[in-house]
């Protein structure tokens, strides 16, 4: 796709704007997924789907499969059974560049900054911006240009930064987030899947990060959220899904549901309690 | 640094990120290498008046004195220039002593076969020899790093002492004396406007590794690599060959001064080249680049490199051993550490990082 290789550092997709078409169209959809790893199984017959504007969030405990779903969804790991769907029919991902070429970006939870370099620095590396003129060829990048676009992708999220030309060790931990982020949703053009982003934060910087969620998704893009913070992350999303041993316990818009009722479905209460609560 | 209003993102709706005013002068003065390598100059300045108080008539403060001091930092600039680069990575290079020794060694028997063929001939095809004889090594380090997975400290410990070894082999022991002493004054020690050639040399290589590392992307992705490596391979870049990369451009730096070497004495010093990786290592360190990686300071290499030499001739001229200057270096390296672990607030973070 418009995904710009290695060598040919573009633009992002669509310049300065996020939003690619109408909320609500699926971006990626997984149908009937299983994965072991050995004997063990590590998921069943998981099926959700991401769309525009949505925000799902995929809970669950320790081991449920969070992880590993994610990792089938953005070409890390290839699924034993069921398939992967895009609006253009089914798929196969094989690497992170796989996912990355449908517009698919992952935020690790590690965020995968380089602390020394700016932020700017880090929103392109890889995809370095050349200078247009005779210095190309001496790989002389165009920190201006690259500033621009950083600064207008940030703003866009509504990420405040005293500057983009700043080492990243010198942000929060929020705005570190906020970055990885902005990052993924610059090279995005469809969805970003996002594993564990409050983890490391507290409850202002987690807050901030939570609007980011949102906004992100108001942009027309589909984000799936990995969490343990149910309860906030349970009021940005739109849709929620828990994963339990493998399979979706519980997979139902999150205005339908409590936080009690995700907490049940993770730890399987009514499975104790035969099925009705 | 403006860190006051950093603190949080913003929930304002019109907030952009201040592009318009981008902090110049700050900056710039964290590109020159921050602060660590503002006040080795300044420690410099004042050896160079004091070696200049303490000397008699003031002859370390004459042109001619100058123009050894610049002989003499030329070849180590052009390895601190080199290592940078290689630290900068988050690698090491041991080896560049020996590269440098192994590459005069090579130069100066090709130069010694075409003598015949005019000096100029044997001087250009001399200087690829060590060129190439450097980034040869080069190229071995960077593969044993990256396909053997040896760590660059352990791989470069092996080939400084294979390399070492060749060179006393192909010599039998024995310093190469036919070089041509004409290559001396055409290049050695031939003067620029009263400014050597090889100190020209070694400051342009400077200068364009400074631009490397502030406005190309070949330099950002060394530092990529060197601050987080995770990150820099899951941004797509194609790790191995950059580092093979760094490594050959930093044996050919070897490789240069070992040309630049030859031609200043007209001949090998098989005895004489062993600390000088170690050296290198030292005066970068010194001016403000991480051994962790992913910060650089040229301005420090540059101050730092100057230290050590203003010390070593300036220990001479007043007198004293300059065995000293091994213990001033010593003592200097621990304290500009030191000092830049306090000051900068990333100092113990590159620590706990990995």
């Amino acid at each position: 796709m418009s995904q710009p290789s290695d060598d040919t550092p573009d633009g992002p997709p669509d310049e300065h704007v996020l939003v690619r078409s109408a909320p609500g169209e699926p971006v990626i959809s997984a149908h009937g997924i299983g994965k072991s790893y050995g004997h063990v199984r590590a998921l069943h017959d998981v099926s959700l789907e991401l769309r525009r504007g949505e925000v799902v969030a995929l809970f669950g405990d320790n081991g449920a499969g969070k992880s590993t779903l994610t990792k089938c969804m953005c070409g890390v790991v290839t699924p034993d059974e069921g398939h992967l769907e895009t609006p253009a029919g089914p798929i196969e991902l094989h690497s992170i560049r796989d996912a990355e070429a449908l517009g698919i970006t992952t935020v690790h939870q590690d965020l995968a900054l380089a602390p020394d370099l700016s932020v700017l620095e880090n929103m392109f590396l890889g995809r370095e911006v050349l200078a247009t003129d005779w210095r190309r060829l001496l790989g002389v990048v165009s920190r201006r240009e690259m500033a621009d676009r950083a600064d207008a992708a940030l703003s866009e999220l509504r990420i405040n930064l005293p500057s983009v030309r700043i080492p990243v060790s010198d942000l929060s931990g929020g705005q570190k987030q906020a970055v990885a982020v902005a990052r993924a949703a610059m090279w995005s053009n469809a969805g970003i899947l996002m594993d564990e982003p409050t983890a490391a934060l507290g409850t202002t910087q987690s807050d901030i990060v939570c609007e980011l969620i949102r906004s992100t998704a108001d942009r027309g893009l589909a984000v799936m959220v990995i969490s343990h913070d149910i309860p906030r992350i349970l009021d940005v999303a739109d849709q929620v899904v828990v994963l339990r041993h493998g399979t979706v316990a519980m997979a139902r818009p999150s205005s339908e549901i409590s936080r009690r009722d995700v907490v049940d479905a993770m730890v399987g209460y009514h499975e104790h309690v035969g099925g009705h609560r | 640094m403006s860190s006051a209003d950093s603190t949080t993102a913003a929930e304002q709706p019109t907030t952009s990120s201040s592009g318009s005013a981008p902090p110049a002068l700050p900056a710039r003065l964290r590109a020159l290498g921050s602060t660590t390598a503002l006040w080795i100059f300044v420690v410099d300045i004042l050896l160079v008046l004091l070696f200049g108080a303490l000397s008699e008539n003031g002859s370390f403060l004459t042109a001619s004195s100058f123009r050894v001091l610049g002989l003499d930092a030329a070849e180590a600039l052009i390895l601190a220039v080199g290592i940078s680069l290689l630290l900068g990575a988050g690698e090491i290079d041991l080896s560049l002593g020996a590269g440098l020794l192994l590459s005069s060694v090579f130069g100066g028997k090709v130069i010694i076969a075409l003598a015949g063929s005019g000096t100029a001939v044997a001087a250009i095809i001399g200087l690829f020899a060590c060129l190439g004889t450097g980034a040869a090594i080069g190229l071995v380090n960077g593969l044993v790093v990256t396909k053997l997975r040896v760590t660059s400290l352990i791989a470069t410990l092996a080939t400084m002492g294979i390399a070492t070894g060749i060179a006393n082999i192909a010599t039998s022991g024995t310093d190469l004396s036919d070089i041509p002493a004409s290559l001396q004054d055409d290049f050695g020690i031939r003067n620029l406007i009263g400014i050597p050639l090889p100190a020209f040399i070694a400051l342009a290589l400077w200068l364009v590794t400074w631009i490397l590392f502030r406005s190309t992307r070949f330099g950002l992705r060394l530092l990529a690599l060197g601050s987080n490596r995770g990150a820099a391979e899951r941004s797509g870049l194609k790790v191995d060959a950059h580092l093979i990369a760094a490594f050959m451009l930093v044996g050919a730096m070897a490789g240069l001064a070992g040309f630049i070497d030859l031609t200043r004495f007209a001949t090998t010093n098989l005895a004489g080249h062993q600390n000088d990786g170690l050296a290198a290592i030292t005066a970068a360190v010194i001016g403000g680049t991480s051994l962790y990686g992913g910060r650089v300071s040229l301005g420090g290499v540059l101050a730092g490199t100057l230290l050590a030499v203003i010390l070593q001739d300036g220990l001479v001229v007043i007198g004293l051993s300059a065995f000293y200057q091994l213990i001033a270096v010593g003592v200097v390296l621990i304290a500009a550490v030191n000092l830049d672990q306090r000051r900068t607030p990333g100092g113990l973070r590159l620590r706990l990082r990995r």
